[in-house]
């Protein structure tokens, strides 16, 4: 249960963000400062026979212009390395940058890129990923075999990372099934869209440079500006001022280098902000579009006895941090449910698109929304309520999942009733509306993460996180895991937070791993001051600490309320001589071990560490003439763990609810034969608004995981987003009787499968 | 993204002046067109902008010897909020509360969504059937265009250069009559229309349909009224199957293209529903009913 002291603490950035009075990366200047943009590639493929800048040089205001003969020639890549900073030899997508001018003013900078002369030999297009991987495609990377990458990545050709999964004997037991289905589901490229579009200011001193990025992984930029730039880690200080978010958009190192070797090249600081079309073309971060193709044995009684899949997801033309993600979407492909024969084949195909990259919950909404149709359908096939079905299926504790991983106590059935509770599954609709269902799970990711607690001498307190807030309550949660501690108050500390200078490495705002890891940190850190403060305590109230506790601001000897000093006291008595300043890592949690032989392409995603499991049962109208929906209530219900944050949590769900129905129903890129985004802009990428979004009712269910965060907590931030589309999918397919094998669903996907008619 | 030069005149004969001193010039009000498109890198700002948002008595809206007098600078959000229009031009309030967002409203302005011509636009449909007339002004002299006759083409119209929209002078509608503005729309707020269908319905004494007029949104390469749905409706009840005979009659004017808002395919099976629904709510207004404004988020199966 919520403390009163959790309930009524508000994040503390929120009133600024609100008012218009926060400072975001592109509301800095700096004295003398310069404006940066880029060229793009003006082909999704082609070779670069010259590039000619001497008429974008000539023009007055221009300072410089980069190309990559002006930075070390360095590939780089988190998995394969299979990109550098500026375009060598061959454009491979329509947002990759070829050039970078700095100038006096945003205009005269966009002027003069597009006066940079470059000729260009057109290569063939890659935009389908069934395309790019036949024998005989076009290679993307025609030198990738001499690329380095990580050991563990199986690649071929355009495959840049296959996985598989294989358990138990999947053709005797389709054989041997009472019916199967075999169905296939096309799912379209989506995006990220932080309401704040990227932004960098870099500046240098001497030979170190500080950069002010709209970054979700400061420390992940430090090291990619490094190691691109050839100079040490210790010379780049990355800080992130107000974060409008990000969603796994700004995850990865992007254009923080970019803009550094500007400003090394002019000596003067240079900024770079994107428009909203940048936004949607150039990061390699969007949303991967998939293939999936599911086959499915079951029994009469509802028994899942087989599943076979094969998925082929879209890399993009360079591999950002996908290369992980057949494995996690081969995962999803079984989902939350025991099914003992087993056989999953994913792929990452390159192709000539904007890269892939992890966006909340990745792979996973995709992956599910098929899954989770497809599970209406099995039950379909043996006229099977589709709850009951899953309801036979589903997890528990003492399962062995597809990678033989032994369950922990988990809450998978519960969220699976308490949702249909909250919604009242089974009453009756009108005739346009259905109620559908669909689960999903998500793992939790345990890392290293680093903080430091001090307390000032007016007893107010300061956290020094290396952790990132990107609008997912870090703020929130961190003081309140803090004062706990230490028997303040959550409004009693202020943040320093995104400033790799400062605080301890910290993965980022990825993952949901803020609380999980970083929570952590500083509950170590929180307790080394507690223990600073007994000491003291000691010597005030002349008595032994364990006899002493930290409450409601007072240390006071336990028994005896009134025998107590003030924290503050403390604080200022310690100001003189001593230092109350705690820091913490501690040991991320266990990963259980799994005997996952049946797997290739291990990257890591054969064990669910901490597993969240979700159910969502959404209520849908639609308009069957037209073909819209519209969702008109969502009951969520979740098991990730203890609850530290029930604000922050309630929060998450409700904007990851949001962001399910928006990639269900309309949001999509539209990519023509030649790669390019014909959609790249908010009127015709259309977000959900306030107006669409419907009431949402939650039910957490908390089940502490062994392998967990603080105090039993799981991974919060990205699993709302996974289950949403499945359910809404399986609400217009009983509305309707047509099943939309296409994401998103739109009015005029939805019009056409209800109508028969091709689209 | 700048232009050359602003210019902020203090009375309507200044800005015409303006304009046609300044070669290239163009006038800006709300800017939720010229300033978004703008933007978004469908064209560059003009050399020069005169921006008229401040210039007095263009905002009004009044009833004038029985037709509706509206200023060019009257807002949307003024137009949606105003009782008159609701009360006889209801078609009009149903555009003007489903533009944009309420941001967009605020600012926006009907002589700038007039002037900008786009085939999509909101209020270009009631206007039609309405029969509402453009009021221009140059510095050379006034004239007076049925609005139909304002648009030339996607963006373009048939005002010369140095002409400026004044106001719009909607007849009342005959005893009896009814209107509706029904679009298609994929979300609840900050939508343009795939689609869209303005009706007039005015019904005689016996019940019978006396007049009727359809206009269609984003079909065309302008706001296109359709003579065939028309000539369908008049002299017959508005039955359910009366009205889905003349809706079906709507192909004639109809010639929508495929973009990324949707296919030709789609379209063309859209006219027909959204037009229906038009022209049952228009029946619906005609006959007493009050059906809120506005009517898109009245009727159909997302209501």
């Amino acid at each position: 249960m919520a403390t009163a002291a959790q309930k009524k603490f508000i994040r503390p950035d929120g009133k600024d963000k609100v008012t218009g009075l926060g400072r975001y990366t592109a509301d800095l200047t700096m004295t003398g400062m310069l404006h940066a943009c880029f060229r793009y590639a003006d082909h999704a493929h082609a070779r670069i026979r010259s590039i000619d800048a001497s008429r974008a040089r000539a023009l007055p205001g221009v300072f410089c212009v980069l190309t990559q003969d002006d930075v070390p020639d360095v590939r780089y890549g988190p998995f394969v390395e299979d990109r550098t900073l500026f375009a060598r030899d061959v454009v491979r997508y329509e947002g990759e940058v070829v050039a970078a001018v700095a100038a006096t003013t945003p205009e005269i900078a966009s002027e003069a890129a597009a006066l940079i002369d470059v000729d260009y030999e057109p290569l063939p297009v890659v935009s389908d990923v069934e395309a790019a991987l036949r024998d005989g495609a076009t290679l993307i990377h025609e030198g990738w075999s001499g690329y380095s990458a990580s050991e563990d990545v199986v690649r071929e050709g355009n495959d840049a990372s296959r996985s598989t999964i294989v358990k138990g004997d999947v053709e005797a037991a389709l054989a041997s099934a009472d019916a199967v289905v075999k169905e296939r589901y096309v799912a379209d490229m989506s995006h990220a869209v932080p309401i704040e579009p990227h932004a960098a200011i870099a500046q240098w001193q001497g030979d170190r440079v500080t950069v002010w990025s709209s970054t979700q992984v400061p420390y992940i930029a430090r090291s990619g500006v490094a190691t691109t730039l050839q100079i040490p880690e210790g010379h780049v200080r990355i800080i992130v001022p107000h974060l409008g978010g990000g969603f796994g958009g700004k995850c990865e190192f992007h254009y923080e280098a970019h803009v550094a070797a500007l400003a090394r090249a002019t000596d003067r600081p240079v900024r770079l902000v994107f428009s909203r079309s940048e936004e949607f073309i150039a990061p390699d971060h969007r949303r991967e579009g998939q293939v999936i193709e599911l086959e499915t044995g079951v029994m009469k009684d509802g028994t899942l006895v087989a599943r076979r899949g094969r998925l082929i997801l879209d890399n993009g033309a360079y591999s950002a941090d996908a290369p992980f993600f057949p494995q996690l979407a081969a995962m999803h492909a079984v989902g939350p449910y025991r099914i003992p024969n087993v056989s999953v084949d994913a792929s990452l195909a390159y192709t000539n698109t904007t890269p892939s990259g992890s966006v909340r919950a990745p792979t996973a909404p995709q992956a599910c929304w098929a899954v989770e149709q497809h599970m209406d359908s099995v039950a379909a096939a043996i006229g099977m309520d589709p709850v009951e079905l899953r309801r036979r299926n589903i997890l528990k504790e003492g399962d062995t999942t597809a990678t033989n991983q032994v369950l922990e106590p988990i809450g998978a059935a519960e969220t699976l009733e308490r949702a249909v509770e909250l919604i009242a599954y089974g009453r009756e609709l009108p005739e346009d509306e259905a109620i559908g269902v669909g689960c999903g799970w998500w793992p939790s990711f345990g890392g290293p993460s680093g903080a430091f607690v001090k307390l000032n001498g007016d007893g107010s307190g300061t956290i020094i996180t290396g952790a990132q807030e990107c609008g997912t309550g870090a703020v929130m949660a961190l003081p309140i895991l803090v004062a706990e501690e230490l028997g303040m108050r959550p409004e009693d500390f202020s943040i320093l937070a995104q400033d790799t200078d400062a605080g301890g490495w910290d993965a980022g705002a990825s993952g949901s791993q803020t609380t999980f890891n970083n929570g952590r940190a500083v509950i170590e850190a929180a307790r080394e001051v507690r223990a600073q403060l007994l000491e003291l305590a000691e010597e005030e109230l002349e008595a032994s600490r364990e006899d002493i506790e930290l409450v409601d601001g007072v240390a006071r000897v336990k028994g005896s309320p009134t025998k107590s000093v003030p924290i503050t006291t403390l604080a200022e008595t310690a100001q003189g001589d001593r230092l109350l300043l705690g820091k913490g890592s501690g040991s991320p949690p266990l990963t259980p071990d799994v005997d996952a032989s049946g797997c290739t392409g291990r990257l890591g995603m054969e064990t669910f560490a901490a597993p969240t499991f979700i159910t969502h049962a959404v209520r849908v109208r639609v308009d069957r003439e037209t073909g819209v929906c519209r969702v008109l209530e969502v009951a969520a219900s979740h098991d990730c763990g203890v609850i530290l944050n029930p604000v922050g949590a309630e929060g998450q769900v409700e904007g990851g609810v949001v962001m399910g129905i928006g990639m269900a129903t309309l949001e999509g890129s539209i990519v023509g034969d030649d790669g390019r985004q014909r959609n790249p802009h908010l009127l015709d990428y259309k977000l959900q608004t306030a107006a669409d979004a419907p009431p949402i009712s939650i039910a957490f269910v908390d089940a502490p995981s062994p392998y967990g965060g603080p105090k039993g907590s799981k991974g919060t931030g990205e699993p709302p987003c996974v289950p949403t589309p499945g359910a809404i999918g399986n609400a217009i397919a009983q509305v309707t009787g047509a099943r939309v094998h296409r994401l998103p669903m739109t009015p005029e996907r939805v019009w056409a499968a209800s109508h028969g008619v091709d689209a | 993204m700048s232009a050359g030069t602003y210019l902020q005149p203090a009375s309507v004969d200044d800005a015409l002046r303006l304009l046609a001193e300044h070669d290239g010039a163009a006038l800006v009000a709300g800017g939720t067109d010229l300033v978004v498109g703008t933007r978004q890198g469908k064209r560059t700002l003009p050399e020069t902008l005169v921006a008229i948002h401040r210039l007095p008595g263009l905002d009004g809206i009044a009833e004038d010897g029985g037709a509706l007098a509206i200023g060019a600078l009257a807002t949307h959000d003024a137009i949606e909020r105003s009782e008159l229009v609701r009360g006889r031009w209801t078609a009009l309030a149903d555009a003007s509360a489903i533009v944009g967002s309420p941001a967009t409203r605020h600012v926006g302005t009907l002589g700038g969504n007039l002037a900008n011509a786009s085939p999509a636009m909101e209020t270009g449909a009631p206007l039609a059937v309405l029969g509402a007339e453009v009021a221009l002004r140059s510095a050379a002299g006034s004239r007076t265009v049925a609005v139909g006759e304002l648009w030339a083409g996607p963006g373009r119209t048939t005002a010369a250069p140095g002409e400026m929209i004044t106001g719009v002078r909607v007849p009342a509608p005959a005893e009896g009559s009814g209107s509706a503005y029904v679009r298609l729309e994929y979300r609840r707020s900050m939508e343009i229309a795939v689609v869209g269908a303005a009706a007039l319905v005015t019904l005689a004494g016996d019940g019978t349909v006396a007049d009727a007029r359809v206009a269609l949104t984003a079909v065309a390469p302008t706001i296109v009224r359709s003579p065939a749905a028309e000539e369908s409706l008049r002299g017959g009840r508005p039955t359910p199957e009366a009205i889905a005979s003349a809706a079906a009659a709507v192909h004639d004017a109809a010639s929508p293209i495929s973009d990324v808002r949707g296919s030709d395919a789609y379209r063309t099976a859209m006219i027909e529903v959204i037009a229906r629904r038009a022209i049952d709510v228009a029946a619906r207004r005609a006959g007493g009913e009050a059906v809120p404004v506005p009517a898109t988020m009245t009727v159909g199966g997302t209501r």
